[in-house]
């Protein structure tokens, strides 16, 4: 055996994948080899490293949270979003072919007129060979069960839509097509997975001086259950143009939200638009609120508002 | 996680599985509770937070019930959970590689973290000690972020659920030896990114 095979097997012996021809093979290789040797006695140290990363356990608590959360969202099956994309999420049980074709048929005239619509075999985020063009008619075979990305195509400005299936689906087209937007702004709102609406509004960023568009963000930076969807939110409301409705509406997530993190983040907006109905509520709360950090971060806000005027 | 050697599925769990098909509730939260323990174990590893652990226990649990009607029980039903289970993992890693500093802000004064020593400030505790123990786990954090999402899991699933490669194969939907790979690649790169500690 040479130093390079042997290197290839250290992480297999270390976690007990060889056989026994094998073992007794590096054994005899590693008690000829000092350097060989070395880098296993480094492999072992890792282990004993990586061993004191703590192994969380879930909590009962946690554990009902969870079974409470996912029988919400399995009561919201039969509604919401999947009524718009449309009735064709969700468990089909089999032979209601009726209910299937009736979805389809949504989406297809839905996704008809200027959209492009690919096979994507590759996996998610993974580029692959150019895909073929499909037909919209190529959609009758599918079963669409849910989406897994949102995300804007830099080469051509687009953004592409992927679909779960029996085999993916890529839709493409621009965010001022009506039915992309109508579907963005419904995964902002509604799609249970909040990976895919932080992806969806990092999207509609670039959208965030539409009326609409500001809207839907100022529902989600309100409603979304995700702390970091809410962040995301935040960061796109900063890149617009400060108007008293969103001050309003980051005033009221410094208040109201339950993650100090959300609310450090509206602290570090408000204090660069800190004017006279901003800075007694930041006042306030570096008093009142019930995170030391937080109360502290309002209180910078004040003393460095104070400084800029002195 | 499932054992080493497969079991076929049980008289009552293909039961529960064909009456969750006909979309039987019950049935499907019956199923859910024989895995959910070890989806959350593996995404409170995964994830930065409970919320983000419960959300993929959410997604994962979801995405099998919407797909439940492809199941043909021509493999075992523990495999084919899993393997949904390990797509929707992926996808998040995926995801949170491409944002890994969105989760939550990072300021002057020390970013998240702050957020999770201020509940460590109890009597009682060693602080030289805690805060040693700190930064190991930041660096163990930093280090397993930044391997690529299957050698992340495919080391998650070793290293920490000790189970077999040829098990892993099966769960992420790919061979004993990409497994082997991506282990190899995984332990090459913690070797390099943490050589300070060892």
């Amino acid at each position: 055996m040479d130093c390079k095979t042997a290197e290839e097997k250290l992480a297999l012996h270390l976690y007990d994948e060889l056989t026994p021809a094998e073992r007794a093979e590096l054994d005899a290789h590693l008690a000829a080899c000092t350097g060989c040797a070395d880098a296993a006695a480094e492999l072992n140290r890792l282990r004993t490293v990586l061993d004191q990363r703590p192994r969380p356990e879930p909590s009962p608590d946690l554990l009902v949270r969870c079974r409470f959360q996912l029988e919400e969202a399995l009561d919201r099956e039969t509604s919401g979003w999947r009524a718009l994309v449309h009735g064709g999420f969700g468990l089909w049980p089999q032979g209601s072919a009726l209910r299937v074709t009736a979805a389809l048929a949504v989406l297809v005239v839905g996704f008809s007129l200027g959209w492009t619509l690919r096979q994507q075999t590759s996996l998610p985020g993974v580029a692959g060979p150019a895909p073929p063009a499909w037909g919209s008619a190529d959609l009758s075979n599918a079963r669409i069960s849910g989406i897994s990305r949102v995300a804007p195509n830099p080469q051509t400005g687009a953004v592409r839509i992927t679909l779960d299936a029996e085999r993916q689906f890529t839709l493409e087209g621009s965010l001022e097509d009506p039915h992309i937007q109508e579907v963005l702004l419904y995964a902002v709102k509604s799609y249970d997975n909040p990976g895919i609406r932080r992806d969806t509004l990092e999207v509609l960023r670039s959208r965030g001086s539409d009326p609409v568009v500001r809207d839907t963000l100022l529902y989600a930076l309100h409603n979304d259950p995700n702390d970091g969807v809410r962040l995301e939110v935040l960061q796109a409301l900063h890149e617009l143009a400060w108007t008293p409705q969103i001050r309003q509406a980051v005033l009221a997530s410094l208040e109201r939200d339950t993650n100090p993190g959300v609310r450090v983040a509206a602290i570090n907006i408000l204090a660069q638009h800190a004017d006279e109905e901003v800075l007694p509520r930041l006042e306030q709360l570096a008093v009142e609120d019930r995170n030391p950090y937080v109360r502290l971060k309002c209180a910078n806000a004040v003393r460095e508002k104070a400084r800029q005027e002195f | 996680m499932p054992e080493a050697s497969p079991q076929p599925d049980t008289v009552d769990e293909r039961v529960l599985i064909r009456q969750a098909q006909r979309g039987d509730r019950a049935a499907f939260e019956r199923l859910v509770r024989l895995y959910e323990s070890n989806v959350l174990r593996l995404a409170l590893q995964l994830a930065r937070s409970e919320d983000e652990a419960r959300d993929l226990y959410q997604e994962a649990f979801l995405k099998i019930y919407r797909s439940l009607h492809r199941f043909r029980f021509e493999a075992r039903f523990s495999t084919w959970v899993y393997r949904v289970v390990m797509n929707v993992f992926l996808d998040h890693l995926r995801r949170a590689s491409r944002r890994r500093e969105m989760q939550a802000p990072v300021n002057e004064e020390g970013g998240p973290e702050f957020f999770q020593t201020v509940a460590d400030e109890r009597p009682g505790l060693n602080p030289e000690r805690s805060l040693r123990g700190k930064e190991i786990a930041r660096r163990l954090e930093a280090a397993l972020g930044r391997l690529s999402p299957r050698e992340r899991l495919v080391f998650e699933l070793k290293h920490y659920h000790g189970l077999k490669l040829r098990a892993i194969g099966d769960m992420c939907g790919t061979s004993e030896e990409n497994a082997k790979n991506s282990l190899f690649r995984a332990t090459q790169k913690l070797r390099a990114e943490l050589r300070e500690l060892i």
